[in-house]
């Protein structure tokens, strides 16, 4: 079967459409990364942009097991000695979300502060 | 430390506790024999510690969040055990069997299930404070407290049951174990939302000024029903699904044991 110019422009079009697809969805959550030493969260405070899906990795730089938690945030994860973790957070409103470390509760303690587009990061 | 250790203790074991007095209750309830608590009970442990062990690999599959899909899979393992568990005593609601032999498997395996995965955390925390000598102490009184009220509370739980006129005992029980399973699904969810295997948006509701999840009653609620302050559509979605397939699965257990019975008549 001969293709017709036509059915060229069309697939022209699909093939276009796939790459934006699929750019789209490779572009990766931006991450940010907090450190446990001493059952203490470095740094504390994480400020992440609003309304946007981040991946979190947190190192348990200690030789003991820590558990991430956060009512606020929904989320609870083992991180063992000398482990990493890796945590999907939001899309998130503005605003305060603490976390803490459930084996340390009384020092491991931080938050993430949401903000809006332009202020995050600062 | 000790206060700490209680309550991360008692926060992992009540959840099964509780699940674990209803399902005694039933079986007290339906006359059968209780002997399968003890194997299950055994066979969690096991669970837990092998779990435990292998946590650190599994945490790695699936580029780093092999642990919450494997606890998603065993939640939704007992929402599925559970869902099948209700027909079954739905089915003989007004005749107990002499000798069913599922039930008890049943109610075995959901038993395994949630204490593999609390246990876990417990047997985690446990071993990996009590190297440190100076915490020794605190923490193994303090988890040995914790696991001791949380059974107290299922213990309680289970004659308060008992306590009830029995009808209305066998319909109580069945309506908790439908959420029960349903806040097993919700947590699940929010596990694959942890793993970005979901993507959900911000939060339908909040709650938390009204009751805080870490309160006492809300503490007491997360492990009864699967309470959450502030969960998103996707969470409530599915817990909704499940309390349907819950009330499914009773419905139509009921209505056989119903035609049984009455068809001899």
């Amino acid at each position: 079967m001969k293709r017709s110019p036509h059915m060229f422009r069309f697939s022209n079009w699909v093939v276009a459409l796939a790459i934006m697809l699929a750019t789209d969805t490779i572009a990766a959550p931006p991450v940010f990364e907090i450190e446990i030493r001493n059952h203490l969260f470095q740094p504390d405070v994480l400020t992440v942009p609003a309304n946007t899906k981040v991946k979190l990795i947190v190192y348990n730089r200690d030789s003991t097991p820590e558990e991430f938690e956060s009512y606020e945030l929904n989320r609870e994860k083992v991180i063992m000695g000398g482990r990493k973790a890796i945590i999907f957070i939001g899309p998130l409103a503005p605003g305060e979300y603490p976390f803490f470390g459930e084996f340390n509760p009384n020092t491991a303690l931080g938050k993430v502060i949401v903000k809006d587009g332009n202020d995050a990061g600062k | 430390m000790l206060v700490n250790s209680v309550v991360i203790v008692l926060r992992e074991v009540l959840e099964a506790a509780l699940m674990i007095s209803v399902l005694l209750a039933i079986s007290r309830f339906l006359g059968s024999s209780a002997r399968w608590v003890a194997v299950a009970l055994t066979l969690g442990l096991l669970g837990a510690a092998a779990y435990g062990f292998f946590l650190d690999p599994v945490s790695e599959f699936f580029d780093g969040v092999g642990q919450e899909l494997l606890n998603a899979f065993l939640q939704f393992a007992l929402c599925g055990v559970l869902a099948v568990i209700v027909f079954l005593i739905a089915r003989q609601h007004r005749e107990p069997r002499e000798h069913d032999p599922v039930l008890p498997v049943l109610m075995a395996a959901a038993v395994v299930l949630a204490i593999t995965r609390e246990g876990s955390e417990v047997l985690i925390y446990v071993t990996g404070f009590v190297q440190i000598n100076n915490f020794l102490s605190s923490v193994g009184l303090g988890s040995i407290a914790g696991a001791s009220i949380g059974f107290s509370i299922g213990v309680l739980f289970y004659y308060l049951l008992l306590a009830l006129p029995k009808r209305r005992m066998l319909m109580i029980s069945l309506v908790l174990l439908s959420l029960t399973a349903a806040g097993m699904a919700a947590q699940a969810t929010r596990l694959l939302i942890q793993a970005d295997w979901l993507s959900a948006a911000g939060a339908l509701w909040n709650t938390s000024g009204v009751l805080p999840e870490d309160s006492l009653p809300g503490q007491l609620l997360y492990a009864l029903i699967g309470y959450e302050a502030t969960p998103s559509a996707i969470e409530v979605g599915f817990y909704a699904a499940s309390l349907a397939v819950m009330a499914t699965s009773i419905c139509v257990g009921w209505a056989i044991c119903g035609n049984r019975t009455a068809s001899p008549q």
